[in-house]
């Protein structure tokens, strides 16, 4: 039994999930196909519906 | 972003991919690729000197391939990890086999290693969260869009790059054509330029115009004189250059930012050749583009082409309303069979309207496709890596009463991995997903505290 996770993807939704789950106290392993994290969203002007910045 | 770097609790491996798992839910085992970034991640300080010394250009992927960026980069600015990679197709000395290394001289933390090879890492984890997001689909394969074809048709995720401050454009709607053009008088003037300089060097060193060996060529009287024919082939190109660069130069001068947006809906989506679902998000990130473009210049006008606006969300009908009142957004119901391309490399959209009940078309500066969120290109090996399987669409499937689920214990998928969603629901869905891995772990923590007490 581990008591780690693996998170596949730093998109916004791996982000998310990694973030949530280090501060529940878990050691989270993130693995990214490209250089760096951020996903879709990093490319994103502004985003609806409120029309704040992405990054 | 940024915490995600600096956590305590999180080992981020970028540039990075799973090659094997084995294993069940409470012990997988997990191979990594490290790939070589040829940059030393513990030496790099971010700085970006190797970048700015480097001679090589090639196209910015993050910036939809609509600009260039150097061959040892940053994949963004704010890139976290904040370390530059080098791209080994693109250099000059790891790809192609010249002598170069200027990275490696201006590097003060001495981080560039063109002899690093790729790395493997064993991992050992409780739980799986697959996050692996979407891919935008390709309109190329929809001849009647034009797309690849008419410049001036791109895509949505190209159009938010041309209206980012930090795009290529440094967020002016500059038209795809008026950008290539610019390209290609930069490159004619950069070979005018040169020719310029060694005309001038041959006629001080002769003592003779270009005009006069010309002269002389045409003439016959430079006979097998192979120094003579290469002026004067050079100053024909000259001349050449010189008159084809004069118009292209006035049209620039007159080029204009575009006014008149068209956004096409359903670009890939509730189309049966293609994917039969909604892409969801797309309805309201036409409706977003249109508004931020008219905030950028208030004489923007937007026709939004749509078989009909999906705005389900919390507020997104209230933004819908307000980007048509506040922001000269039309919607127009219908949908578009065509586009074409007139004499001033203007889109010319070919649609039926359902309200007036007329076949229509009308030009536009540029045009905009709300192409689909398809799965991404690696998901079916990742999906056989796992041991869990896709859905109908090609997604990976959950089951709909335990949403979180992939279809074995202790894997969950979260975000556009599931399907297309907004950045919202992506969001709490991670959160879930979170939430179910740390249940899976949770006995284990238990254990391991019990045994260190
Ligand atoms: C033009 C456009 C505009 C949009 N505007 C908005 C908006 O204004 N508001 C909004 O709410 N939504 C918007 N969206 C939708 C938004 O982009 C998505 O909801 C969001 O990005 C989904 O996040 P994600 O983390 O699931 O996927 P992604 O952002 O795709 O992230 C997935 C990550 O996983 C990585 N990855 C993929 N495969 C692997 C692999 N095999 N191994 C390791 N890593 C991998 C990727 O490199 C990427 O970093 C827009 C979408 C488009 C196309």
């Amino acid at each position: 039994m581990n008591n780690d996770v693996l998170v596949i993807g730093g998109g916004i939704a791996g982000i998310q999930a990694a973030l949530d789950l280090a501060e529940m106290g878990v050691q989270v392993h993130m693995v990214e196909k490209l250089p760096s994290i951020g996903g879709k969203m990093a490319q994103l002007d502004k985003t609806f519906p409120t029309n704040d910045c992405a990054i | 972003m940024l915490d995600v770097g600096r956590h305590p609790r999180i080992n981020l491996l970028a540039y990075s991919e799973v090659e094997n798992v084995s294993g069940d839910a409470g012990n997988f085992r997990v191979k990594v690729r490290k790939k070589a970034r040829f940059v030393n991640e513990d030496l790099c300080t971010g700085c970006g000197t190797c970048a700015e010394k480097c001679p090589t250009m090639t196209v910015d992927v993050f910036n939809a391939e609509l600009g260039s960026r150097k061959a040892i980069y940053k994949y963004f600015p704010q890139g976290i990890p904040s370390i530059y990679t080098i791209d080994k197709d693109a250099c000059r000395q790891l790809g192609q086999g010249k002598k170069c290394g200027i990275c490696a001289k201006v590097c003060q933390a001495k981080a560039v290693d063109f002899e690093q090879n790729d790395g493997e890492i064993q991992l050992h984890v409780g739980a799986i969260v697959v996050a692996t997001g979407y891919d935008v689909f390709d309109p190329s394969v929809i001849p009647e869009h034009g797309y690849g074809r008419i410049a001036n048709v791109v895509t949505a995720l190209e159009f938010e790059r041309l209206l980012s401050a930090s795009g290529p454009t440094a967020g002016h709607l500059d038209r795809p054509s008026d950008m290539a053009l610019e390209k290609e008088i930069d490159d004619l003037e950069k070979e005018h330029k040169k020719l310029s300089r060694q005309l001038k060097q041959l006629e001080e060193k002769h003592g003779k115009s270009s005009a006069q060996v010309m002269d002389l060529v045409k003439s016959g009287a430079a006979a097998a004189d192979k120094d003579l024919h290469n002026w004067a082939a050079s100053a024909e190109r000259f001349g050449e250059l010189e008159a084809r660069l004069e118009p292209m130069r006035q049209k620039i001068g007159a080029a204009q930012p575009a006014k008149k947006l068209a956004f096409i809906q359903c670009v890939g989506s509730r189309d049966f050749r293609f994917n039969k679902f909604c892409s969801s998000y797309c309805c309201m990130h036409s409706v977003k583009e249109a508004m931020i473009a008219n905030e950028h210049d208030n004489e923007v006008s937007s026709s939004i082409f749509c078989m009909d606006l999906r705005a389900v969300g919390r507020g997104f009908e209230e933004y819908k309303l307000r980007g048509g009142k506040q922001a000269n957004i039309k919607y127009v119901r219908g949908r578009v069979a065509e586009i074409t391309e007139d004499d001033a490399l203007n889109p010319v959209v070919w649609f039926e309207s359902t309200t007036s009940r007329q076949v229509l078309h009308e030009t536009f500066d540029m045009v905009v496709l709300a192409t689909a969120c398809v799965p991404t290109a690696g998901t079916p090996k990742l999906a056989e890596l796992l041991g869990i399987e896709l859905d109908s669409n090609g997604f990976f499937k959950t089951d709909p009463l335990a949403p979180l689920n992939a279809t074995r214990d202790g894997i969950f998928v979260c975000g556009c991995a599931q399907g297309p969603m907004d950045i919202p629901e992506s969001v709490a869905q991670a959160s879930s997903a979170a939430a179910r891995a740390a249940e899976v772990v949770a006995p284990a923590r238990q254990v391991a505290a019990a045994g260190s007490q």
